[in-house]
């Protein structure tokens, strides 16, 4: 009886001493910095300035959070295929890289509610007749391996039956290719399209329509278990849109005029 | 994992179940073993027609080293160093965003041809070099002397025993250009083993059970070459 006693003393005390279970969320905290992978070589989201410092919507957006959660944000650039192992691996701890939040990769990772929402156009080689979106049937067409859009156009192209798909490793080739006449036409965001026609960095292109898909609403990502971050993140972004601050940023990294809706008529989250 | 505190509930023990903060779901990866296999057959496809190019090309430099003309030495000296002492990965990207600046337009299972037959023509020729200097040159002597011409007698007695000894040093080339054909996704080639798999991964993030997928596929397709090259060279090379 004794013994049974003390062994149930000693489990309670036990039981107190351990730390309650720690989430991501703790963690963040704890550590004092939140490890964001962005993409930076997908302007204006995400790009690096004369400095080489990381800049763009994304990245203000890791500050944000970071200051929000009252740490400091760090930004650790990675490629579109390589967001995922970066989170599985815990490098880091979410993902603000203009992720599309297909239900297919919804079973694997954790999305926010979107925070942003990309139009997508047709930008085309000046030497080439197209008028609208439909002319890319039995061209050569690319976009950046990875992306909600390529996703999209290899879809178009295997539906057309004629023509010819490649997918570039990122944006900045699939535009050189374009440049060159490698490839007939790319679908890309507004944003990137303009900003790649305005730069002059990439002559002999023009945007020739819009592409008509579903725009491609993205959010941000962690891992699937991590409901007390999911749950913080979806309140930042919805406080980002309260404040002002998405309009804000729209306005300083895309340009004039109103920021993408995020809510859809008709339906809840 | 700085400062993180370990886990209760995740387990970690049973292999393959589940890996750090991922639960593998290998029934989805193997659905699309079949895409993967026809990718691996575009990758043999690719290994084998750059290894025969890179072949024929590097016994031309070969004989342009042999040849004492200064040009053709030149030429072939050039090859080799560009091959030898620059990235694969520069190459390729070379063959089709280099000569796409000069208007040169090649499809990007071109480019990837191209740019690992290059590079296996340079590193075959040294390959080749090497095997010369352990021929002794009284073989020429001997065969020209039997009223042989240079070029006969380069193809009669020494290019056999030469490619018998560079027999090995070609199946690490051959290994290696299997592996090149990775490097396809700088140039946009999406229809080989490694572009299959990447595809499939940016649809539905499944990263490890597909790469650890294509790692085993790889890896067969390696020793199935290496083994019938094995079983070509008995045959190739009987006394």
């Amino acid at each position: 009886m004794k013994t049974t006693l003390f062994t149930a003393g000693v489990l309670a005390a036990a039981a107190l001493a351990l730390p309650a279970q720690a989430d991501k969320l703790d963690d963040i905290i704890a550590s004092g910095t939140l490890r964001c992978a962005v993409v930076l070589d997908f302007p204006p989201m995400g790009s690096r300035d004369a400095n080489n410092t990381p800049i763009g919507f994304d990245v203000d957006y890791c500050n944000d959070l970071a200051t929000a959660l009252g740490v400091t944000a760090e930004i650790v650039e990675t490629t579109f295929p390589e967001r995922i192992p970066a989170l599985m691996s815990g490098s880091v701890d979410i993902a603000v890289a203009s992720t599309s939040d297909t239900l297919e990769r919804a079973k694997t990772v954790g999305f926010s509610i979107p925070y942003y929402a990309f139009e997508n156009a047709v930008v085309a080689r000046e030497g080439i007749e197209m008028a609208t979106w439909e002319d890319m049937k039995g061209k050569v067409v690319g976009a950046t391996a990875g992306t909600y859009e390529a996703i999209w156009l290899e879809g178009k192209v295997k539906e057309w039956g004629e023509g010819e798909f490649r997918p570039y490793q990122n944006q900045a080739d699939v535009f050189l290719a374009l440049s060159q006449g490698q490839l007939d036409a790319t679908v890309a965001t507004v944003e990137v399209s303009e900003a790649n026609v305005k730069s002059g960095n990439f002559p002999g292109i023009k945007i020739v329509d819009k592409a008509p898909m579903v725009p491609d609403y993205v959010a941000l990502i962690t891992l699937r278990e991590e409901y007390g971050l999911i749950n913080y993140m979806n309140l930042f972004i919805n406080q980002q849109v309260r404040t002002g601050r998405y309009a804000e940023l729209y306005k300083k990294w895309v340009g004039e005029g109103a920021p993408a809706d995020l809510t859809v008529q008709g339906v809840y989250r | 994992m700085r400062g993180r505190v370990p886990r209760i509930g995740h387990s970690c023990i049973l292999p393959g179940a589940a890996m750090f903060n991922y639960n593998f779901r290998w029934n989805q990866a193997l659905n699309s073993l079949p895409q993967m296999l026809e990718g691996a057959l575009v990758t043999m496809e690719i290994a084998i027609l750059s290894m025969a190019i890179g072949i024929a090309v590097a016994i031309l430099l070969t004989l342009f080293r042999l040849s004492g003309n200064r040009l053709l030495g030149a030429i072939s000296a050039t090859w080799v160093e560009i091959a030898r002492n620059t990235p694969a990965l520069f190459q390729i990207y070379m063959v089709h965003f280099g000569l796409g600046g000069f208007g040169v337009h090649l499809s990007p299972y071109l480019s990837l041809l191209i740019g690992i037959a290059f590079n296996n023509a340079g590193y075959l020729a040294e390959n080749f070099r090497g095997a010369l200097k352990a021929i002794p040159e009284t073989q020429t002597r001997a065969a020209r002397s039997l009223g042989m011409s240079p070029l006969q007698a380069f193809k009669n007695v020494v290019m056999p025993q030469m490619l018998r000894i560079s027999f090995l040093p070609m199946t690490n080339q051959m290994v290696w250009a299997i592996l090149m054909t990775s490097l396809g996704a700088v140039v946009a080639m999406n229809t080989d083993l490694y572009g299959v798999t990447s595809e499939l991964n940016a649809r539905t993030f499944r990263t490890f059970e597909l790469f650890a997928l294509a790692a085993v596929i790889f890896y067969v397709i390696t020793k199935v070459i290496t083994l019938s090259a094995g079983l070509l060279a008995a045959r190739l090379f009987r006394y």
